[in-house]
């Protein structure tokens, strides 16, 4: 993407002024997004981002400088703006950099790459999708979609001499429905995604998909608003997994422990979560939509277990974290783009199956939620106190699942609730979700069996 | 190439692809910014990113392309790759390019934008705010951190119907988030003033806050009147600023539809779009097709006056464009505020708390992204604040969701005071003050 002579050039200008490490990553990204509305193709986003960040490190100081404008002459600008950041600190200075061997990386293979499909084959899938949804049922009253694909390239070069570079395919649907019935509206969604091309949706149905987001928009119609106060919740596989994202994931990312901001911080060893609970991130899984062949700083995507029977084990770290923490890095060191430092976060993060039979966990409950679909969320990792939405939501009474219910959030502590999930069901699925960051949005799965807490305060109406 | 090399080249590739309705967006910005963390520098960071998207329309269908590498190549190809982009759009009228409002209509706006600080100022009000935050407080811990930076942007825009238009903003900031520990649990406040400078009030204000939070407890479910503070106002003005959107309304998203002349919200209520408010230096005196833009009531004390339009959406509505069209450099023409704020009330906020008489003052809300649906109004969202008892702030309390609908928040609006703060400067950005709503759900232990 860039010769290796003016890598090599730029390396050496970033470490001119003292800087004890530097690297460079290029990108070029292609991203297509087709938007359907009422039925009709709306609009089409066909974007090419490109660009390079320059960054140095100075111990645990980090210098940054990004730009758009890859000409020989910008390129030496970027990196002359970090040494000139970093000779400011009066320190003496570095050395020429030379012998970057650009190694191999065994990149996924994808059976039809977004270029080659014609523009008009995505948006059939996009119909297929909206008029399943809008179908359904006479009181659907608008439906979104949008088809989105992103061919992400990049190369990553640094003063150890690793020259690396990978190419991610990304695709995937997202159908927004609206049932509504008189003065009201009610919405649903759903928004499967993986590490591959078109070819997804030959295990994907895009009716499918449609059909489920309007039923979801259909029973929210027919809800009641979600009763307030503590009770039992059961949450199901998938999407679900946010709960464990946004409870305990972020806490567990070198972002926060790196800089003593983490509940989680100087826990390891330690049990922190219910013997039935493993939770693992992993990067690996072959066209995983969180899945890479290396993270954004060049290091091989791996399999961490961070929590084994409840027992903490790890946690995500990238190489600014590395310093900070003394600790090896994890593969986990992840950007939205050039414009962003990376840092540590999540890939394809999941609660493994348990030893519970689900129809045992919902027969449990005298009382209860059960959450059938799940929203976004967040957290603040430095008291663990986190919120997500409830999309699709059920009474329990007498271990059955009764009328849906509308409008809950669910809160609590991210320490608290590891020691309150006390079911965990066998049906683990994982769920496509955006995670957003200090550097920017990224893909990331989320996942789990059907699991039970057994108390979480749910945020209704009282 | 900069914005006129670009313009004349995609003019002259449209011309000869026989292209006759067309336009180009420009874009670039530059921003700096320094960091620090547990009273070290932690970085520094600089940024530069352009981009240019070619729009065209060919047989009532709008096409376009957007790329960021500014080589010749790549922004030609921009062309046929419109053209190509249009051929799956499923036309529904004739797309509308600009003429222009008027040379006249375009206002001049009140701030000029700054150059970039130098890094070494940027580091100093970084670390200076550090030092002021840890002499605030004994207990002021890990985590705790400052930053100051700036940004500059440049947009431009021009059309076949000869439109060319230009606009420089930027804005500079400065942000304090203290951490305090008091060995039994750590609390944080934040603050931010739109300056770079060492001779702020924030970090008194985001030490005050952290430690007014220290030892919060829970509340009991139930219904509470609520006063939000002008902050977390704003936030939830932000999480539904798409329901005043003339777009939504049309496709069924907004239960505003049809409701302009009609009581919406309390009579106390007055929300205003302004592109010129004097608070905000990201001011833009047109919008992302030309239109000149301009302040207006979008409820004028509790009734909705109009709702925001973009050209095409303005002609389907039959109404007069509100030159709202918004555009990312790489993103279709959508319809968005600018600043949109609430209209300062006549009481003082220790009046207000004194009207409201036991109740919560809520000024943290958290997760609003997932927890608010602009779409059917309804929010269930994890707080933080204080009870409020006679009258007065009492203590801290988080853990709790508050819950309701928008919509029906808005007529239950029975106080606002008169202290509208700003949000971070931005080109759609939002101002409030403290406003007490009545009879809302809360989720507690």
């Amino acid at each position: 993407m860039i010769e290796k002579q003016l890598l090599e050039e730029l390396l050496g200008i970033a470490v001119s002024t003292g800087a004890d490490f530097a690297e460079v990553f290029v990108q070029q990204e292609r991203s297509n997004q087709i938007r359907l509305l009422s039925g009709k193709i709306e609009s089409v986003r066909d974007f090419l981002l490109a660009g390079v960040g320059i960054r140095a490190f100075l111990g645990t100081k980090t210098y940054y400088a990004s730009t758009s404008d890859t000409s020989r002459a910008g390129l030496l600008k970027c990196a002359a703006a970090v040494a000139g950041a970093v000779g400011d600190a009066s320190v003496p200075a570095g050395g020429l950099v030379t012998g970057l061997i650009n190694e191999p990386v065994q990149s996924e293979k994808i059976k039809y790459l977004p270029d080659d499909v014609p523009a008009a084959r995505k948006a059939e899938i996009l119909r297929e999708a909206s008029d399943a949804a809008a179908n359904l049922d006479e009181k659907i009253s608008q439906v979104q979609g949008t088809y989105m694909d992103v061919d992400r390239h990049f190369l990553v070069a640094n003063t150890e001499g690793l020259c690396r570079e990978d190419r991610k395919i990304r695709t995937r649907l997202a159908i927004n429905v609206v049932a509504s019935d008189g003065g009201e509206n009610q919405s649903g969604f759903y928004g499967p995604g993986g590490g591959m091309g078109i070819e997804f949706f030959e295990k994907v149905s895009p009716k499918a998909a449609g059909e489920r987001a309007a039923k979801q928009a259909l029973t929210n119609l027919s809800a009641i608003y979600c009763p307030a106060g503590t009770m039992t919740v059961a949450i199901e596989n998938g999407f679900g997994g946010v709960i464990f994202h946004e409870a305990c994931g972020h806490s567990l990312e070198a972002t926060s422990v790196g800089i003593g901001a983490s509940q989680m911080a100087g826990k390891l060893g330690q049990q922190i979560a219910n013997p039935k609970v493993t939770a693992i991130d992993d990067g690996t899984i072959p066209h995983g939509w969180g899945s890479f062949a290396i993270d954004d700083e060049g290091n091989p995507a791996r399999r961490n277990v961070l929590i084994e029977n409840g027992i903490l084990k790890n946690y995500m770290i990238d190489r600014l974290g590395s310093r900070r923490m003394g600790m090896p890095m994890t593969g986990n060191s992840r950007r939205e783009n050039y414009t962003y430092e990376p840092t540590s976060r999540m890939t394809n993060t999941f609660i493994d199956n348990g030893p519970d039979q689900n129809e045992d966990i919902i027969a449990s409950i005298e009382y209860g939620l059960y959450a059938k679909a799940m929203g976004g969320g967040s957290v603040n990792p430095l008291t663990g106190e986190f919120n997500f939405s409830v999309k699709e939501g059920y009474l329990v009474r007498n271990g059955k699942i009764c009328e849906p219910v509308r409008g809950a959030s669910l809160i609590g502590t991210g320490a608290q609730i590891l020691r309150d999930i006390d079911m965990v069901g066998q049906n683990l699925a994982t769920g496509q979700g955006v995670c957003g960051s200090s550097s920017g949005s990224v893909p990331t799965d989320v996942g789990q069996p059907l699991i039970r807490v057994s108390k979480i305060t749910v945020g209704g109406r009282s | 190439m900069n914005f006129n090399e670009i313009k004349e080249l995609l003019f002259a590739e449209a011309k000869k692809a026989g292209l006759t309705d067309y336009d180009v967006y420009f874009r670039m910005s530059s921003d700096a910014g320094a960091e620090a963390l547990n009273k070290e520098l932690s970085s520094c960071a600089f940024g530069t990113k352009g981009g240019v998207s070619f729009r065209c329309a060919i047989k009532g269908r709008i096409g376009s392309a957007a790329s960021q590498c500014l080589e010749k190549d790549a922004v030609t190809s921009l062309v046929s790759r419109a053209m190509a982009n249009a051929e799956i759009i499923d036309a529904d009228e004739e797309p509308i390019f600009f003429e222009g409002s008027g040379k006249k209509a375009y206002r001049t706006v009140s701030v000029a934008a700054p150059a970039l600080p130098d890094a070494a100022e940027l580091r100093r009000a970084a670390m200076t705010l550090q030092e002021q935050l840890y002499a605030e407080s004994e207990l002021m811990t890990d985590g705790t951190s400052t930053a100051a930076g700036a940004a500059l942007t440049h947009v431009a825009l021009a059309n076949s119907k000869g439109l060319c238009l230009s606009h420089r903003a930027g804005m500079r900031y400065t942000y304090a988030e203290a951490i305090v520990n008091d060995g039994n649990e750590p609390s944080f406040g934040s603050a931010f003033a739109a300056t770079v400078s060492t001779d702020t009030d924030i970090a008194k204000k985001a030490t005050a806050e952290a430690l007014a939070r220290l030892g919060a407890g829970a509340v009991k479910t139930g219904s509470y009147d609520v006063i939000f503070a002008a902050k977390q106002m704003r936030s939830l003005l932000s999480a539904f600023a798409g329901i005043f959107s003339g777009k939504n309304a049309m496709l069924g998203l907004s239960l505003l539809a049809g409701k302009e002349g009609q009581r919406v919200a309390s009579e106390l209520l007055t929300v205003i779009d302004d592109p010129f408010y004097a608070e905000n230096p990201m001011q833009m005196p047109f919008d992302a097709e030309g239109v000149a833009t301009k302040e207006k009531n979008l409820i004028e004390n509790g009734v909705l006056k109009t709702l925001l339009y973009d050209l095409t959406y303005a002609k389907k509505a039959g109404k007069e464009p509100t030159g709202n069209a918004a555009r990312g450099i790489a993103d279709p023409v959508s319809i968005s505020p600018y600043c949109l704020r609430i209209a300062p009330g006549k009481d003082s906020p220790a009046f207000l708390r004194q009207k409201l008489g036991n109740g919560i003052y809520i000024n943290e809300l958290k997760g609003l992204h997932a927890g608010a649906d602009a779409v059917t109004g309804d929010f269930s969202i994890e707080s933080a604040g204080f009870l409020i008892e006679n009258g007065k702030l009492t203590k801290p309390v988080h853990s709790f969701t508050v819950a309701g609908n928008f919509f029906d928040l808005l007529k239950a609006i029975d106080g606002i005071a008169d202290n509208v703060e700003m949000g971070l400067p931005a080109v759609s950005g939002t101002a409030a003050p403290d406003v007490l709503v009545r009879n809302l759900s809360v989720a507690g232990e």
